[in-house]
């Protein structure tokens, strides 16, 4: 259970048959990413039918959690006005460990917005929204004895 | 062939009305073109609600055979020509009207705390970066950090577009920002969504512009110069998450424009001037790498040095673009009305000279659809 970063006034999912699972899945604390049964072509944002074989069989790969900064931005205008008051925060595409190439947009919490770097490894932190309901940030993952990480 | 082009008076327009700028765009390309009401059979404008062309046809009157809504976004105005453009040439439809109007602006000062984006309801794919705080300009700031990840583009490269469209606003009457800037001006201002900085993205106006397509048979009545669609094409690479772009530094123009230039027979160096969609500096140092003027990675160097000025490596939006002329939501109408003034030599202190073939490039959504027009003096 971590600490809110964004207020409650932020928008909620509505959720489909074919993305739920991947909500359900956030509300355990599990991170996962949609796979197409007949090609194992995995996507996000989920949806209906595989992007690349048209199978619309498919079900949750769960992933461990890590991947790497792929892109970023530190948000510094309230283009959203209920984050007037949490800017500057950061905004990131992280390439998920596992998922073939997956990129999801998320937020770089516990760290200076001035930490973050493209390719620097990082590591889900889960946010509880509510009973239902946790979404997926991420923390720079700790770095591994022996192993330097790239500034 | 476009017959006629206008703009509506901009960038600020307190007392007007949308549809009002929409008629005023109508009138003047109407009469730029020869051409009345009467003569017109079909439209085509786009905005952001369904049937929205079907109220702008009510409110000028028009009760066409032929009437189009495509909205791409911002390259919704290149589709729309071209779609007239291979109406008209099938014998569906003679002259086609195509608008566009916008007080976005204005509108903003009387919706006092209602902006989008605020809470409520996100509409499907669009939770997945609303409720990390990410919106368009995060998209587009994320696109620009990963081309200098993979290419070293740097703030000056991308400040250079910037300098460059002020340059070309600053003889524009009309335009919003005339007042010159330096490529220091550009870094030193506030950064809005790292790396973008305030002046790195395009102004905020109220505008509209019209334009004129019918068959060369008819336009070889009228008494103007009218300008071949000598291709066209378009293509959407994802909607609207950035999760589904394929490739974060590739937009749908390295699809289109191709296609579109193969379609008008023509190369690069063809090319006299080119009105590229300025939402942000980093879509034009993406369209022209993807349009092939330079190789993937190179827009940084391409831009820099006063590369778009006229008199540069390809003189780009020769009225001051997005950046500083004027951006009223969806400016691709704006591209075809600069693209047909050069060829007319209607330019003024921005003509490129002897101008026959102008590249008109809209680019929408989270650099995810893209519409391409070659336009040209002469015959294909």
């Amino acid at each position: 259970m971590t600490a809110r970063w964004f207020p409650d006034e932020m928008p909620m999912p509505a959720a489909n048959a074919h993305t739920v699972g991947w909500w359900e899945a956030a509300a355990d604390h599990r991170l996962v990413v949609q796979r197409c049964t007949q090609c194992a072509h995995t996507r996000h944002p989920p949806g209906p039918v595989c992007p690349r074989c048209r199978s619309t069989a498919s079900d949750w790969l769960e992933l461990p959690g890590t991947g790497r900064v792929y892109t970023y931005t530190i948000v510094r205008q309230a283009f959203i006005p209920s984050l007037q008051d949490r800017l500057p925060y950061v905004v990131i595409a992280v390439e998920l460990d596992g998922a073939d190439g997956v990129r999801i947009v998320s937020n770089l919490v516990d760290a200076e917005p001035g930490d973050v770097a493209v390719d620097m490894a990082v590591e889900v932190a889960w946010e509880d929204m509510g009973p239902e309901l946790a979404v997926p940030r991420f923390r720079v993952a700790p770095v591994a004895s022996g192993r330097k990480e790239r500034p | 062939m476009i017959a006629g082009v206008a703009t509506s008076d901009y960038p600020h327009l307190p007392n007007m009305s949308e549809h009002a700028v929409h008629g005023q765009a109508a009138d003047r390309a109407l009469a730029d073109a020869g051409l009345t009401f009467a003569d017109i059979d079909g439209f085509a404008t786009t905005g952001f609600f369904p049937m929205y062309a079907t109220g702008v046809a009510e409110y000028l009157g028009l009760h066409p055979i032929y009437f189009d809504e495509t909205n791409s976004g911002g390259s919704s105005f290149e589709v729309l020509v071209e779609h007239a453009a291979y109406a008209v040439e099938s014998g569906a439809v003679d002259v086609v009207l195509v608008t566009y109007g916008s007080v976005q602006l204005s509108q903003m000062g009387r919706r006092l705390g209602t902006g989008g984006g605020g809470g409520g309801f996100a509409p499907g794919p669009a939770i997945y970066d609303a409720l990390w705080g990410n919106t368009l300009v995060g998209n587009y700031a994320m696109a620009t950090r990963r081309h200098m990840y993979e290419f070293g583009t740097t703030p000056e490269q991308l400040a250079a577009v910037a300098v460059t469209m002020r340059r070309h606003a600053a003889t524009n009457p009309q335009a919003q920002e005339r007042e010159l800037i330096t490529v220091d001006d550009v870094v030193s201002s506030r950064l809005v969504a790292d790396p973008l900085h305030k002046l790195d993205c395009c102004v905020i106006s109220d505008g509209g512009g019209a334009c004129v397509v019918t068959t060369e048979e008819r336009a070889a009545d009228l008494p103007g110069t009218p300008v071949y669609v000598l291709g066209a094409a378009h293509a959407t690479t994802h909607h609207l998450n950035l999760s589904a772009m394929p490739n974060l530094t590739v937009t749908p123009a390295a699809q289109c424009g191709p296609v579109a230039f193969a379609r008008a027979g023509i190369t690069h160096a063809d090319v006299d001037v080119a009105q590229l969609y300025d939402s942000f500096t980093i879509t034009v140092v993406l369209t022209v790498e993807d349009l092939g003027f330079c190789a993937k990675g190179e827009g940084g160097a391409f831009v820099e040095d006063g590369g778009l000025e006229v008199g540069g490596r390809l003189p780009t939006n020769t009225d001051g673009g997005g950046l500083s002329a004027c951006h009223p939501g969806m400016r691709g109408m704006f591209l075809i009305v600069e693209a047909v003034r050069q060829l007319r030599d209607e330019g003024g202190a921005t003509q490129v000279p002897d101008a026959r073939i102008a590249v008109a490039h809209g680019t929408g959504g989270m650099l995810s659809t893209g519409a391409t027009l070659v336009l040209g003096l002469d015959a294909p």
